[in-house]
């Protein structure tokens, strides 16, 4: 067993922490602020080339391996949670389709622009009415001439409001559930593709969620991102793993930002004339928040590592994604108590990461859907 | 054109550093970065790199196998090659010493420019550039904010002087060393940041260079630790009291004249 990372691994994540510690952590509070999406910001940062993070090197990216992936997930979380989301959109998700099944045609026109942060993509499975269970997908995607018609609207699209292009998730018969399903690009511009109402959240704020509405949209039958008909969620769960991990290390990205928070003003606030962090209660405290931040850790990157190696990650995934949030939900909340009256202030940070902690909850799949599924692994069908 | 440039790893400013018990070494948080005044070298190797043709940049460093990080960075922002010249052995903490290997090393990779920090931000010493360029008896200019190369064999130079700028045009080879203010030092590109990764950077043992290895041994250093001490604390803040901003600058001007003494 070696948790070591090597030379080269530990010098991607020092040089991914200090581009973060200067190109977006300066930025954090203002883009939380404003609650508006960080233009310049955007330009500036995916110039550096981080959207091909995980492609080839033949379509532009750096094929980075999983351990790298999620040290760059986890660093630029800590950064800001909200900037964070609409990169790695364009990273994983809003992108994964396209590279996987899409065209020539659709690669240049969509992909290679993502990657270069020209164009910016986003992915639609969440419907009024439904998120986890897919299975209830209304949005409607049926043949017509040469290509499809689809019909409906999404919720809670990230960088919905402002994508370029997106993967939507259609069925072709409601009937047929899970195996009607399949994925579609929508190119903005395209008849009938509007952007409907933006959802003003509680945290993740700078990120651009919201409503995307298909009125009698039609597009070539080469939209269609698939080998096969009614395969769509067979596809989805080759990279169901990434992206539960991938919400794992964000939330270890929170964690660690609040935690060294927590860490700096324990040191420094003085109180009955000795810094706060002399005190024992506030000494357990960060024994507790360390040793949780350290096990959701190694579910992470143990996590990163058997994907990385091929092997089964299904379990274990969810197990982390739910670990890594619930226990960044607790460090953010005890950094909040360390911090006192302070912590109720917009001008400090603390507040930021308990709001911000709290979509990632549910961000990446319910927990009480994950358990199922957890439980389900394990027992099989009885 | 070769540009050669010496860098140096330091403990990140906010790394925590403890003075050990017996007053003579620090204990130093495992955070270190290339010297703040050195990026600005590699920044201004680079842009000339980008504007002329045939430009080869060279990063060194003296230090462990630890200081290769600096070096992998220096690669990431776009130097082409690098060496670690290996300190363990060295009197790294004496500026002569240090300089005297690293121009022995500048002698015999070769070089047209060769670029540096105007000091370390460790020890603040700013020897080592003056002192290798005495060494390789070549001109050097300090702290520069400007840099223009006239043509392949002259740059023409600006530095801060004591009320105003002093300008310089000189011939090469010639060592520099650089101030904030010089530029902007670049983010790496993940392309830069992926080469950096895969780069090989060969460790020269200094003992291979032409120089007298007892000036340069471990016990040839002419520095000598006597006592680290922490800096005094502050005094606390004093608020000036007054009803009227007029009645608070008399009380500060009272207070600068009888408790500061600085009027």
């Amino acid at each position: 067993m070696d948790f070591r990372l090597t030379e080269e691994q530990e010098f991607f994540k020092k040089t991914v922490a200090d581009t973060i510690d200067r190109m977006v952590v300066p930025k954090a509070q203002e883009i939380d602020e404003k609650d508006e999406f960080p233009w310049e910001l955007w330009k500036e940062f995916t110039k550096l080339g981080y959207v091909g993070l995980r492609y080839p090197e033949e379509v532009g990216g750096l094929n980075a391996d999983k351990i790298m992936c999620m040290t760059f997930y986890e660093e630029i979380a800590r950064g800001s949670v909200g900037f964070a989301q609409s990169v790695i959109m364009n990273i994983l998700m809003g992108t994964y389709f396209l590279y996987r099944f899409g065209s020539k045609e659709i690669k240049e026109r969509c992909l290679y622009p993502a990657i270069r942060g020209e164009k910016i993509a986003t992915m639609c499975f969440t419907e009024d009415q439904s998120g986890s269970d897919l299975g209830a997908t209304r949005t409607t995607a049926v043949r017509d001439g040469d290509g499809w018609r689809i019909n409906g609207t999404k919720m809670w699209i990230t960088n919905g409001p402002i994508c370029d292009f997106a993967t939507v998730l259609a069925t072709m018969d409601p009937s047929k559930g899970l195996k009607g399903l399949n994925f579609f690009l929508v190119e903005k511009g395209t008849p009938g593709f509007a952007s409907g109402q933006i959802i003003h959240k509680l945290g993740c704020r700078g990120t651009v969620t919201g409503e995307l509405v298909f009125d009698n949209v039609w597009v070539p039958y080469e939209n269609f991102l698939g080998a096969e008909l009614g395969k769509g969620v067979f596809y989805v769960s080759d990279i169901l793993d990434e992206v539960r991990l991938m919400t794992g290390a964000m939330a270890l990205g929170i964690t660690r930002g609040a935690y060294n928070e927590g860490l700096e003003f324990a040191r420094k606030r003085v109180a009955f004339g000795q810094p706060i962090g002399n005190f024992q209660l506030i000494r357990e405290k960060f024994a507790e928040m360390d040793t949780l931040m350290n096990a959701a850790r190694l579910m992470v990157y143990y996590g990163a590592w058997l994907l990385e190696n091929g092997m089964d990650a299904r379990a274990l995934a969810a197990e982390a994604k739910m670990y890594a949030t619930e226990v960044c939900a607790k460090v953010v909340d005890e950094v909040t108590r360390i911090y006192g009256a302070n912590a109720f202030a917009y001008e400090y940070a603390p507040q930021r990461y308990f709001r911000d902690a709290r979509f990632l909850l549910y961000g990446g799949g319910t927990h009480e859907v994950l358990k199922d599924f957890i439980g389900r692994t394990i027992l099989g069908k009885l | 054109m070769n540009i050669l440039i010496f860098i140096k790893q330091v403990a990140d400013t906010e790394a925590r550093i403890i003075i050990k018990g017996d007053h003579k070494s620090l204990e130093i948080e495992n955070k270190y970065n290339m010297n703040f005044f050195d990026e600005f070298a590699v920044e201004e190797a680079m842009r000339i790199k980008e504007k002329n043709k045939d430009v080869q940049i060279t990063v060194c460093t003296i230090g462990s196998q630890k200081a290769v990080e600096a070096l992998r960075t220096a690669i990431a922002m776009g130097a082409d090659r690098a060496f670690l010249l290996d300190g363990s052995k060295a009197a790294t903490n004496d500026p002569l010493a240090i300089s005297r290997i690293l121009s022995a090393f500048a002698k015999k990779e070769g070089f047209d420019m060769i670029l540096c920090g105007r000091q370390a931000i460790d020890d603040e010493s700013a020897n080592v550039g003056a002192m290798a360029a005495e060494f390789l008896g070549i001109p050097h200019v300090s702290a520069i904010l400007k840099m223009e190369v006239v043509d392949g064999n002259a740059v023409k130079v600006e530095n801060e002087i004591e009320g105003g700028r002093g300008i310089f045009e000189v011939k090469l080879p010639a060592l520099f060393t650089t101030q904030k203010g010089l530029n902007e030092p670049r983010v790496p590109l993940i392309t830069g940041v992926m080469k950096a990764m895969k780069a090989s950077i060969p460790v020269v043992d200094p003992a291979t260079l032409d120089i007298p290895q007892e000036a340069v041994a471990a016990e040839a250093s002419k520095v000598t630790i006597l006592s680290y001490e922490s800096p005094q604390e502050r005094p606390p803040v004093k608020i000036i009291e007054g009803e009227t901003p007029e009645e608070k600058v008399k009380n500060l001007v009272k207070a600068l004249k009888e408790d500061a003494k600085a009027l």
